[in-house]
């Protein structure tokens, strides 16, 4: 009866948005790459993990059922294969699996972990998305206060991150060990800061694409 | 050739006007030196007395040559003649002078100026004061503050957010070295300048640095830096402010010297750097004499002149006269001997100067005049002569017969004056110095040094040493480098110059206040009599000087004045430089663009627009959008041809009489888990949630601790340990914030977790009489009847094929299912609703008849029926308050205060106007008495306000002074307009009282 559901991410009616200024096509020619290029991973799993992290069983538990051990140091992430955990706060995670289900990996987590802990869905409420290109360090720049220079380099199993303003709005931003850049971001902001990123990003040419 | 340009100096010709003009200038001109070379002199008028005025400076110092940039919405007024560069096709005009500049006719008029003394405003304009907005009409069209374009800014202008270890203001001798000494130690370094090349004054200079000419030391130095890639360079701009915590801004002009209008990209970048240490290198103003009309054009500053025939290749005449206190100026008559133009005579105020510069230029047979002041320049447009007299040693007195020398051009140089402002911005006090005869910056409040002419070093190799040590010192103390430069001296071929004299008011044969005007502010025409004049009417402080005499209030903030005018000053008073002070100087340092302060937070950007995951459906359909919070919510969906009542009628009576769809995802909803939830809960709201069962729902009303309502919505108990708290769609933050303070500050012993779900979930609310119906066309695995699925309860199920929570609360008081699904499913479960829904009519609705809805039904809104100063009581919600709980609640104490139970408190009521078709204004105030005389006694005021369509009548709620006891009596609402409306105070529920409908 509701065969063929139609999902849409939040960046959904921004796939084919594309912005090349007079200034960049001299900078960059047809087959170039934009300046800054913006790419959706949409509908992954995302979910908060709450609960004690000077608790060794609690650690371990999580390690064991999502293969990636919990970041304990602030301003970090672990990642293996699809899946990332954030840290948040002292006692809050976010567990990102791209192309993931939520709903497992909750019952699989409940199944695991014991005492005080909450786990929530929260995937519908945010997307993440990429940012690469040569542009990427000034649009940072344009939109946030923070020093992203002062980070040490990202590798392929962990990296910095931090939650800070973004524009007027706000953002999860991680590096990655390729020199690009992610970003979490709530649903409901999602147009405004995708509009933010076509314009920062026109002096060197932007793209939003999904991935 | 321009008749004024050296012939040496060629480049590509520039064709420009002023004021309306044609001239020609070539390329590296700024209009100022392409006006010189043209042979302009006269540029502007003065602010009081409209006197004609000529380009004075070089630099940010210029106070006259202040002119209006392009036309139409691209115009730019009052930028200085001397900071623009020169581009194809510039149009600029002078900002003052009417109806020219040339044939003034305030000028003409002359008399008017010995209207307006030191505190003209004070004094002259104060009464009668109803004609104060007249005069200050005529006051500014008078002072010729340029014109803003009325159209919208056809510019781009953005910000950036810098981190750096070092930033290095000013490019000149002393912050190149510093950049260079600290891009050595791997440290960020950020280096800016406000003209378009760095240098400094070496771009003028004929010395010799390292051995090869300045310019070229300079190119060397900076091919040099651009080759770190921990350099950023910036050019064309201007470090205007300095903040705390080392927070600096600067303006960086990309474009405005390509034209007009920008055509490719920001025409302005606002950085915004935080950085690690600070070198100020900002150099030093010349500073003028003040000797009688040393404001006709053709009086110039003495390094200006050697600037433009050095730099520019411009001399702006032919006859010099160059008036000095020191030795530094003589390099100006060394440079005019240099364009093969006359050096009629140097004028030292000095009884025997005797440094090795003077001795050159004598060398060169050129008449040097010590121990004489120039005490008056005469010429109307142009400088015609100079008279010279001997004056004594104190500089205070003419001891002797006056000369007349024949000149059109007078270089004048009273000393130096450092570019402390930066410092200044930093709280940190200028100190007056004696012996440099200028106040030099006081000690750093912040993580910054001064280097070169800025902190009173004026020789190239003081400069250099200092710039390079305060670049390695910067550098050590970010984190780089052992603090020891690398280049701790470098090679310069310079003059060593004996001491300066201390002059500043030059004396004339009369006495300052019978003297011609002896010109302290030329921008604003300050002159040194209006000072005195200021002293012998009680003034004392100067900032209170500055303020009466409007002394440095130009758009140059007396970078030339000041000092002069302090000087003067501490005379009159017969007290010290030192004793007397000086301003402060404020951020900018130079005037900023509010674009470039806005930059890219404009138009759609200006504040974020949070959508719902339905928002592009309602967008298709037409619907109006009101803001609420940052959420975009459709208002209502009008048909072809429908006003907005009309809408609402229709929309309205649907969920009545059939059907209706809402979008109510923007409420706030918080997932809570944990032991401790319900009694958190509790704890928080007013009644109590200790026996709520997994898949009921309860309405709960939240205080701050004053008794006041906060906020208010539906709590869903989810399973043992998990609830989902909704709040209102603008309280959501705020609520979430609240929960986090109590449990982290007040309850740590509570195990609960909170985290924001208002994004995850789309909620499509369907409502009405056939809500069900529908319902049953897309659930099969809810049992939807009444006795399985209540009022208040909630169900896990599947909507559309969807796994859903949906909900049984209802905002309408009908029959309504809130279906919530994670928002990726929001638009295909809103679209399998309203497609299900057709044969029922189902009608989208908006907040507008949402808010009709609930107020037939006297539901209140949080923050518009309440004001934060409104107990459940007030609001008649007695029944919310749990009076038996265990624990107490927040706000629980404050609701027996003395004023919380008084009677007359302003309570919720309904209100029914007599004349069933008229609705009451929002806002409109209650009185009991129609007829009593103002200040009539206002007892109470409207909430909300609306025409039902289901009743038929128009509704209101209001808080009315003891408005329960109140029923059935009539009150008042009177209008701006004279009217004033009657109403019965009725209940607050219009509609099914019982609450019938939304139990079925």
């Amino acid at each position: 009866m509701f065969n063929g559901i139609k999902l849409e991410s939040p960046l959904f009616y921004f796939q084919t948005s594309f912005n090349k200024s007079a200034a960049a096509d001299e900078l960059f020619n047809a087959e170039a790459e934009c300046g800054l290029v913006v790419k959706e991973a949409p509908l992954s799993a995302q979910l908060i993990l709450r609960g004690d992290g000077s608790d060794t069983l609690f650690c371990a538990a999580i390690a064991k059922t999502l293969g990636v051990v919990l970041p304990l140091a602030p301003g970090t992430y672990h990642q293996q294969g699809n899946t990332s955990i954030y840290w948040l706060g002292p006692s809050e995670w976010l567990i990102i699996e791209v192309g993931g289900q939520a709903q497992k990996i909750e019952i699989a987590l409940r199944k695991a972990l014991k005492g005080h802990i909450a786990i929530v869905d929260v995937s519908g409420g945010q997307t993440s998305i990429n940012l690469r290109g040569a542009g990427v360090a000034t649009v940072l720049k344009k939109s946030t206060v923070y020093d992203f220079e002062a980070w040490d380099l990202a590798t392929p199993i962990s990296g910095c991150a931090a939650q800070t303003t973004f524009a007027k709005a706000s953002a999860l931003i991680s590096n990655r060990s390729d020199g690009s850049y992610n970003l979490v971001i709530r649903r409901s902001f999602a147009d405004y800061i995708a509009l933010w990123l076509l314009d920062a990003g026109e002096e060197f040419g932007c793209r939003i694409e999904q991935g | 050739m321009s008749q004024n340009r050296v012939a040496s100096h060629t480049g590509a010709a520039i064709d420009f006007t002023f004021n309306g003009k044609a001239y020609q200038g070539i390329a590296g001109d700024t209009l100022a030196s392409a006006l010189l070379a043209n042979g302009v002199d006269v540029v502007g008028r003065s602010f009081k007395y409209a006197r004609p005025r000529g380009i004075f400076g070089h630099g940010a110092e210029e106070p006259n040559a202040i002119v209006q940039l392009g036309s139409g919405a691209g115009t730019v007024p009052n930028l200085k003649a001397t900071q623009i560069e020169l581009y194809q096709g510039l149009q600029a005009s002078s900002v003052n002078g009417w109806p020219s500049v040339n044939f003034d006719l305030m000028g003409l008029i002359g008399a008017f100026g010995r209207l307006m003394p030191p505190g003209f405003y004070y004094k002259t304009f104060m009464y009668p004061k109803k004609l104060w907005m007249t005069y200050e009409h005529f006051i500014r069209k008078a002072a010729g503050l340029g014109a803003t374009p009325v159209e919208a800014d056809p510019d781009s202008y953005d910000k950036l957010n810098q981190h750096c270890d070092v930033l290095v203001a000013g490019a000149g001798p002393a912050g190149l070295v510093a950049a260079r000494e600290a891009a050595r130690t791997g440290a960020r370094v950020i280096i800016a300048d406000e003209q378009s090349q760095f240098g400094g004054s070496l771009l003028a200079s004929k010395q010799q640095v390292d051995g090869i000419a300045a310019p070229l030391w300079v190119a060397s130095l900076v091919a040099e830096l651009m080759a770190y890639s921990n350099v950023q360079m910036l050019p064309r701009s201007t470090v205007f402010g300095y903040y705390d915590h080392n927070f600096l801004t600067i303006l960086e002009r990309r474009t405005d010297h390509l034209g007009a209008v920008s055509t490719c990209g920001t025409r302005q970048r606002l950085h915004r750097v935080r950085a690690a240490q600070v070198v100020l290198a900002t150099g030093a103003f010349e500073r003028p004499l003040v000797f009688a009309h040393n404001d006709i054009p053709g009086v110039m500053l003495a390094s200006s002149v050697s600037t433009y025939v050095n730099r520019y290749g411009v001399a702006p005449g032919n006859k010099l006269v160059l008036f000095t206190t020191n030795d530094n100026a003589y390099q100006t008559a060394l440079d005019w001997q240099g364009t093969g133009r006359e050096v009629v005579a140097v004028i030292d105020s000095r009884r025997n100067p005797c440094g090795e510069i003077v001795a050159a230029v004598a060398a060169m047979g050129i008449e040097v005049i010590a121990g004489h002041g120039l005490i008056e320049a005469q010429g109307g447009k142009r400088v015609k002569r100079a008279l010279v007299a001997p004056i004594n040693e104190a500089g205070t007195q003419v001891t002797g017969a006056v000369r007349r020398l024949d000149c059109d051009l007078i270089a004048c140089s009273g000393g130096w004056s450092p570019a402390v402002h930066l410092s200044s911005h930093t709280g940190a006090k200028p100190q007056w110095d004696e012996n440099i005869v200028a106040f030099r910056p006081g000690n750093s409040k912040q993580q910054e040094r001064s280097a070169g002419a800025c902190r009173g070093t004026f020789d190239l190799q003081g400069c250099l040493s200092e710039g390079a040590s305060a670049g390695a010192d910067a550098a050590l103390l970010s984190g780089y480098g052992d603090g020891s430069p690398q280049f701790p001296q470098i090679a310069v071929e310079e003059y060593i110059e004996e001491p300066q004299q201390a002059l500043f008011l030059v004396p004339h044969t009369k006495p300052t206040s019978r003297a011609p005007s002896q010109f302290v502010d030329f921008q604003l025409d300050v002159s040194a009599s209006g000072i005195e004049l200021a002293v012998r009417e009680g003034f004392e402080s100067v900032e209170h000087i500055k303020r009466y005499t409007a002394l440095g209030f130009g758009t140059d903030q007396g970078k030339l004045g000041n000092i002069n005018g302090m000087a003067i000053l501490a005379n009159a008073l017969d007290q010290t430089i030192a004793e007397t002070g000086t301003t402060i100087f404020r951020p900018a340092y130079t005037p900023t663009t509010f674009g470039a302060i806005a930059g890219r937070d404009v138009n759609q950007l200006f504040d974020p627009e949070r959508y719902t995951a339905v928002h592009r459906w309602h967008v298709e359909q037409g619907a109006k959008f009101e803001d609420v919070g940052q959420w975009k919510r459709p208002w209502y969906f009008p048909q072809q041809g429908e006003t907005m009542q009309q809408a609402v009628d229709r929309e309205g009576l649907a969920v009545r009489n059939s059907l209706g769809i809402l979008d109510a995802s923007t409420l706030g909803k918080i997932d809570i888990q944990g032991p401790d939830v319900a009694e958190f809960i509790t704890r928080i709201y007013t009644n109590s949630y200790l026996k709520l069962a997994p898949g009921k729902c309860r309405y709960g009303v939240m205080l701050k601790e004053d008794g006041m309502i906060f906020d208010d919505g539906v709590c869903a108990c989810l399973g043992d340990n998990h609830y989902l708290m909704f709040t209102t769609t603008g309280g959501a933050a705020d609520v979430l914030a609240w929960l986090e303070l109590w449990q982290q500050t007040e309850w740590p012993e509570l195990q609960v977790y909170f985290t924001s779900v208002t994004d995850h979930w789309t909620t499509a609310t369907v409502s009405g009489p056939n809500a069900r119906r529908v319902m049953a066309k897309v659930c099969t695995d809810i049992d939807l009847s009444n006795e399985a699925f209540a009022f208040m309860d909630w169900r896990d199920g599947t909507v559309a094929g969807v796994k859903a929570r949906v909900f049984r609360i209802s905002f309408t008081g009908e029959l309504s299912y809130e279906v919530n699904v994670p928002a990726h499913y929001g638009r295909h479960i809103w679209e399998t609703l309203i497609a299900a829904g057709e044969e029922f009519n189902i009608t989208p609705y908006g907040t507008e008849t949402m808010h009709v809805l609930r107020a037939e039904k006297g539901f209140i809104i949080v923050g518009q029926d309440t004001d934060g100063s409104m107990t459940p009581a007030d609001m008649n919600m007695d029944w919310v308050v749990g009076k038996n709980k265990a624990f107490s609640f927040i706000g629980k104490r404050s609701l027996q205060r003395s004023d919380t139970v008084r009677a007359n408190r302003k309570q919720l009521v309904g209100l029914k106007t007599l004349n069933a078709k008229e609705v009451l204004p929002e806002g409109a105030q209650v009185v009991f008495d129609a007829e009593q005389k103002i200040p009539m006694a206002m007892q109470g005021h409207v909430t909300s306000s609306y025409f039902s369509a289901s009743l038929g009548h128009s509704i209101a709620l209001a808080v009315v002074k003891g408005g329960h006891d109140r029923l059935g009596q009539v009150v008042y609402c009177p209008l701006a307009d004279g009217r004033s409306i009657a109403a019965e105070i009725v209940s607050s529920v219009f509609y099914d009282p019982k609450g019938e409908r939304q139990h079925v």
